[in-house]
């Protein structure tokens, strides 16, 4: 088996008479890989999987040559930010990533350093020292990446990384996972949106109802995504003058108000163009408090994407 | 970082939750519970020698010449005016003795403190028939309640139930908090996770538990009589403080292998909890062998002195509370510590088959 790659032999997991995935033959090579499917398609029993969280009823599972039954070696190497949000009971956003050092075998000192600089660069450093129970859903999926990517792993697994990230740290966050996607590394995400992660990924793998239905470059699905406009629920204070700022923008098409006044719901022909409105809109001093991709079309997608085959 | 070290440093990083746990925060009552007893029997005698020895003292010579068939002015005249002093009338039956009904018993209780006993004596008619001496503060007695306790309520309940609280915490805990995928995403083998928790369970209920088993041998020794203290701490005094705290300890590490074991195969705690009770329990009743798997039969191999069991007792309970045929001391540490590395063994293998599932916990 590779020493480079992630590989999915045969691979199913049944949770009784649950199906989780089912004969699943994978190779990822490094770079950003996007793991799409529906909520509940398998997901992240992938990414468990693969992290040995859960182990396959058969198949045979490698990530750089390693076997999730020796985590010992493997999580050396792996970072993973789950979607659970518990960390350990009453521990503060520094103690849950300084803490994971020192399972890392960091000394103290050294562990107090590296978990500063990681949570700087997540840009919690001021709610460091809260409790991560107290913390937002944005600060929890940041301090998880914080004490994913603490010990530079060159394997990282992200569960709905961007789920309720504001434009900017989403930008931040992008951005990093390019950096390591860039230098040889893995990063493995999953969304249940594909419009969500198509800019950034080098690969996309589509998954539904437990099987690999559709994988590949992006480049080849990237054409077709952008004939599909997408929707956005953005969660900001003044909606009306973000609303008259979008609305300038060519690529817009539609805005309505989001049921039970939770935000703008935003339609765009140019998702790319849509993240680059938004943070020019963030910059300029409004508020965004989060985007979140709601693409009804999504069904339909992959119905085009892959003839049908959910 | 070598697998030993691994062990400490989880062990360090679970310590504080283990101590501080609000869900087992119960254990230290379960481990203070005798001293309380003790404290606040000593406390009662100390409080009743003030009371009683401030102006009715009466020489233990005086008291010892009461005898039964004395009267109760004759007694008042050799020891004075008594502590306490009541009298009562008893109307008799009718049936028991028709023509009496005019001429009611009447019975006197009196009680005398000579500073160390109290006696209570009981007239009818005016005449002493019966004298109860008691020592306020009896050590023998008060040995033998303190072993009654300690294997009776102890070891059969506290340390049962307080490792219960804290071990099968240690991974169903964080199954129910949804944090255990924390521990088992660090590069540590999972046996190695499993001892390093053991570890922290273990140091947290053995300084608990020792440390009560010691508080409450000491608040049952120390308000004794100073010269009998002084012989009991030169001669098997130490030796049984010491047997006292080690078997407390040696419970933490039998009940909290098998308390841990349980968490990681069954999701009910009540379950393994009621059937460990019923095991224990009937083991005085099991074939030798079988009497070898239990925790209990080896405890009270190390208990330094017998329950006692009152013939009074109905039979059913004395089957019960009556200790197996007890095993030699370096056997019963030896027996104790092979059956807590069978059970760590099967509970490793456990662990090694973990998976996050939160969704069904």
């Amino acid at each position: 088996m590779s020493a480079t790659e992630i590989v999915f032999d045969n691979v199913s997991k049944f949770y009784g008479d649950v199906l989780g995935v089912n004969r699943v033959d994978l190779h990822i090579p490094p770079g950003i890989t996007s793991l799409v499917g529906p909520n509940g398609s398998g997901k992240t029993t992938l990414m468990n999987l693969m992290t040995g969280l859960v182990h396959p009823n058969s198949g045979v599972i490698q990530v750089r040559g390693l076997s999730p039954f020796a985590p010992e070696k493997l999580m050396k190497i792996m970072g993973y930010a789950t979607q659970y949000d518990s960390g350990p009971r009453g521990a503060t956003g520094f103690d849950f990533v300084s803490t994971g050092l020192l399972l890392h075998g960091f000394t103290k000192a050294d562990a107090q350093r590296r978990a500063w600089q990681t949570i700087e660069r997540v840009g919690l450093t001021s709610a460091a020292k809260r409790k991560v129970a107290g913390y937002s859903k944005g600060m929890r999926q940041r301090i998880r990446l914080a004490q994913a990517i603490a010990h530079d792993p060159e394997v990282l697994i992200l569960d709905e990384p961007l789920n309720g990230l504001d434009p900017l740290v989403r930008a931040e966050t992008i951005a990093l996972f390019r950096d390591y996607g860039a230098s040889g590394r893995h990063v493995v995400l999953s969304s249940h949106v594909l419009q969500e992660v198509d800019v950034f990924s080098d690969q996309v793998i589509l998954i539904a109802n437990g099987m690999i239905v559709a994988e590949g470059q992006i480049k080849s699905v990237r054409d077709e995504i952008h004939e599909h406009p997408s929707q956005f629920l953005l969660h900001c204070k003044d909606a009306s003058r973000v609303a008259s700022l979008l609305f300038a923008e060519a690529h817009i098409s539609e805005i309505k108000l989001a049921p039970e006044g939770q935000g703008l719901l935003v339609l765009t022909r140019n998702r790319e163009a849509f993240w680059a409105a938004l943070e020019r809109i963030a910059l300029s001093g409004i508020d965004i408090d989060g985007v979140i991709p709601t693409d009804e079309n999504v069904d339909a997608l992959y119905e085009y994407l892959i003839g049908g085959g959910r | 970082m070598n697998p030993g070290q691994q062990i400490w440093t989880i062990a360090r990083l679970e310590l504080g939750r283990v101590f501080f746990s609000r869900r087992s925060f119960w254990v230290y009552l379960l481990a203070i519970f005798p001293s309380v007893i003790f404290i606040g029997h000593a406390v009662d005698a100390s409080f009743k020698a003030r009371r009683w020895g401030s102006d009715r003292k009466v020489s233990a010579e005086a008291l010892n010449r009461v005898q039964s068939g004395m009267t109760d002015e004759q007694v008042l005249q050799l020891a004075g005016k008594p502590v306490t002093d009541t009298t009562r009338k008893r109307r008799p039956r009718r049936d028991d003795d028709p023509a009496a009904e005019k001429q009611p018993d009447v019975r006197r209780y009196m009680m005398y403190f000579d500073g160390k006993r109290r006696v209570d004596l009981r007239f009818e008619d005016g005449l002493l028939v019966s004298r109860n001496m008691r020592d306020l503060l009896n050590f023998e007695e008060d040995r033998k309640v303190y072993a009654g306790m300690f294997q009776f309520f102890y070891l059969r309940l506290g340390i049962f139930f307080g490792c219960l609280g804290i071990f099968i915490n240690l991974f169903r805990g964080e199954m129910l908090d949804r944090s255990l995928h924390f521990w088992f995403l660090a590069p540590v083998k999972r046996e190695v996770l499993l001892l390093g928790k053991y570890l922290a369970g273990l140091i947290a209920a053995a300084l608990i538990f020792g440390t009560g088993a010691l508080f409450s041998f000491l608040a049952m020794v120390l308000p004794q009589d100073g010269a009998e203290v002084q012989t009991f701490w030169q001669t098997i005094g130490p030796e049984q403080a010491f047997w006292y705290v080690a078997a407390a300890m040696l419970g933490c590490v039998g009940y909290g292998s098998i308390f841990l074991a349980a968490g990681l195969l069954l999701r009910n705690p009540i379950i393994p909890a009621i059937v460990m009770l019923v095991w224990e329990s009937i083991n005085g009743f099991l074939p030798d062998v079988m009497q070898k798997l239990s925790v209990l039969h080896y405890l009270q191999s190390l208990c330094p002195a017998p329950p006692p069991l009152p013939n009074d007792m109905p039979a059913i309970m004395k089957m019960l509370l009556a200790p197996a045929a007890p095993s030699s001391v370096p056997l019963a540490v030896l027996g104790l510590l092979a059956l807590t590395v069978l059970v760590l063994f099967a509970a490793m293998q456990a662990v090694r088959r973990l998976e996050i599932n939160y969704g069904t916990e």
